[in-house]
């Protein structure tokens, strides 16, 4: 290719007439995000490249352009934040977990979402869910939410934290959140026949005060061969009251009713039945807490990157107006 | 209620004040200082009666419609004022501005005004700096648009002469741009905010929500706009289409994302 023509493309790029189709095929390509069920993510990335090539095109052939810091650093900014933005979809990590009163996490997610190059560190990851305090406004309405973690930080001491609603847990890049997710889970032990170390495990039941009557769940007991099992937690008392403030907490009374195959059987806390391959006791009642995890590691760049976009424009405009006043 | 009260009497100054610049306009007489004391005098009260709910309630006026258009009325109108305070030049143009805000009043009257509850998201410093910077892009854009209702009105028949007090259309066109470019700057202010305040609430910065989508849009729109201004030499009478489509943007992302969406934000209950 000849320089000249070479020069021409970059002219032709570099046209203020082409940022124009540009933002009106972005805009078109939100909409179509919006409203598509399909991924879309193509819809915003062809103008987000267009818009890209425009502004490399302007920078490498309008000397008038770069010129005017305060205009070419927005500019600038603007493509660090596609870049970032681009970066944090190939890294970041969006997932879900659970965890019972004095539960450690440890590594292990429900759900997980992953860009294709995020690096899974989450096994270096520890933290223990103490429990949590919400209090209900009347309506059964949920008011904020303060869970007691520890963890153990990056010079090996052991912390406390109280996390929730706008305050995650920030360890190693990951962020882990409260959600409204929560409620009951019974806890046992599990003696095998055979001698070994009993096991302690928690049945999570759905969600509280959302599934205030459905607080049932089927499960496996592992190591015993029995593939269904079923618990049911029973109580008369109104935890959260429509009418009036309250606070989630334990029932003070309750009996947790436990089926297996035919068999039904009515447990209090401490009280034991026997199983084939062994004996499973019913610890008590514990609560447990649902988390969400977000990793992306542009999130600060971008942040500085969008404030060095905002103060170059209002530099720009402020430059702009004051040179020629429009009520002289 | 007494911040009822407070808040109809603030509403019916706004309204003998709008139908004064009106009247000013149509008669061609000059009662700007009676519009300024009228849009003054129903600022307090109206700023009484926001702090009146504010202390019963506990929380400012940020959850239910009636109160996202009551603080939106409040905040446009303190704009507006305070525009017609220092640029005299422009006074008019509340023939303009004042009706656009009868109509947000009439919405604001027949909202109900009963209490909502100030989801656990919602305590944080950033939801005000995030709605602090919406109210002054909403405020910088209403300006704009009483100027372009002024350059387009003085296009037809019926208003050609009501309004020669006022610059001509290309001074009015220029800060009318003025005003657009502080809005850009305002309404990215509030993106930014907004998406740090959705990092620490919801786990992510951006989701595309309708309210998160639509402000964007606004934004690309905004853009759009100003681009276009330094692509083309537009007319006064262009630029002033563009403004209203901003500000038609604007105010569905603002007062009618809410009638698509549970809450002003998906999550935020």
């Amino acid at each position: 290719m000849q320089p000249s023509a070479l020069i021409r493309l970059c002219r032709a790029l570099a046209s203020l007439k082409l940022t124009l189709v540009a933002l009106l095929l972005f805009a078109g390509g939100v909409l179509y995000a919006y409203w598509s069920a399909q991924p879309a993510a193509f819809a915003l990335a062809a103008p987000l490249g267009l818009l890209a090539l425009n502004l490399l095109a302007a920078l490498a052939s309008n000397p008038a352009f770069r010129q005017q810091t305060p205009l070419l650093v927005f500019h600038l900014s603007l493509l660090a934040i596609v870049l970032l933005v681009a970066a944090g979809q190939l890294t970041y990590l969006k997932g879900k977990l659970e965890l019972a009163q004095g539960e450690e996490f440890a590594g292990v997610l429900t759900e997980t979402e992953a860009g294709p190059w995020h690096p899974f560190r989450l096994d270096k990851v520890h933290f223990v869910n103490h429990g949590f305090d919400i209090a209900y406004a009347p309506g059964v309405m949920r008011q904020r939410t303060y869970n007691r973690v520890s963890y153990t930080d990056e010079a090996g001491t052991v912390r406390q934290a109280e996390i929730g609603d706008t305050t995650p847990l920030v360890l190693a890049g990951y962020r882990f959140y409260t959600t409204p997710n929560k409620g009951y889970a019974p806890a046992f032990y599990w003696h095998p026949s055979g001698g070994g170390a009993p096991a302690l495990g928690t049945v999570h039941l759905p969600s509280y005060p959302a599934n205030e009557y459905r607080q049932s769940q089927e499960w496996q007991l592992p190591g015993s061969g029995i593939n269904k099992m079923w618990t049911q937690l029973s109580f008369d008392e109104t935890i959260i009251d429509p009418e009036r403030p309250s606070e989630f907490r334990l029932p003070k009374q309750h009996k947790l009713v436990l089926r297996v195959g035919d068999v039904r059987h009515e447990l209090q806390p401490g009280q034991a039945i026997d199983l084939p391959g062994g004996m499973l006791v019913y610890f008590g009642l514990l609560t447990w807490m649902g988390y969400a995890v977000f990793y992306d590691w542009t999130i600060h760049w971008l942040l500085a990157a969008s404030v060095t976009a905002v103060l170059a424009l209002g530099w720009h405009f402020w430059r702009k107006f004051a040179a020629k006043p429009w009520d002289n | 209620m007494d911040e009822l009260k407070f808040l109809w009497v603030a509403l019916v100054l706004y309204v003998v004040a709008g139908s004064t610049a009106i009247f000013g306009v149509v008669f061609r007489k000059r009662p700007e200082r009676s519009v300024l004391l009228l849009m003054v005098a129903g600022l307090v009260l109206h700023t009484v009666s926001i702090v009146l709910r504010w202390e019963r309630l506990g929380h400012g006026p940020f959850v239910t419609m009636y109160e996202i258009l009551s603080s939106n009325v409040w905040s446009m109108m303190l704009a507006f004022a305070l525009t017609y305070w220092r640029i005299p030049l422009i006074r008019p143009s509340a023939a303009v501005v004042m009706p656009i805000l009868f109509m947000v009043m009439g919405w604001l009257l027949m909202s109900d005004p009963g209490e909502g509850h100030l989801p656990p998201t919602y305590h944080t410093i950033w939801l005000f700096i995030h709605i602090g910077f919406g109210k002054v892009f909403m405020g910088a854009v209403l300006v704009a648009v009483g100027l372009s209702g002024v350059i387009l009105l003085r296009a037809t028949h019926n208003g050609a002469g009501r309004f020669e007090r006022l610059p001509d259309d290309p001074r009015l066109s220029e800060l009318t741009f003025r005003c657009m470019a502080v809005g850009f700057i305002f309404e990215t202010l509030m993106l930014i905010a907004g998406a740090i305040w959705a990092q620490d609430a919801w786990g992510r910065y951006w989701n595309w929500d309708p309210l998160e989508t639509w402000a964007f849009l606004t934004w690309l729109i905004l853009a759009f706009s100003l681009h276009l201004r330094l692509t083309y030499r537009l007319s006064p009478r262009m630029g002033a289409w563009l403004v209203l489509a901003v500000f038609i943007t604007a105010f569905l992302t603002f007062f009618g994302v809410p009638f698509i969406s549970e809450t002003p934000h998906q999550g935020a209950v």
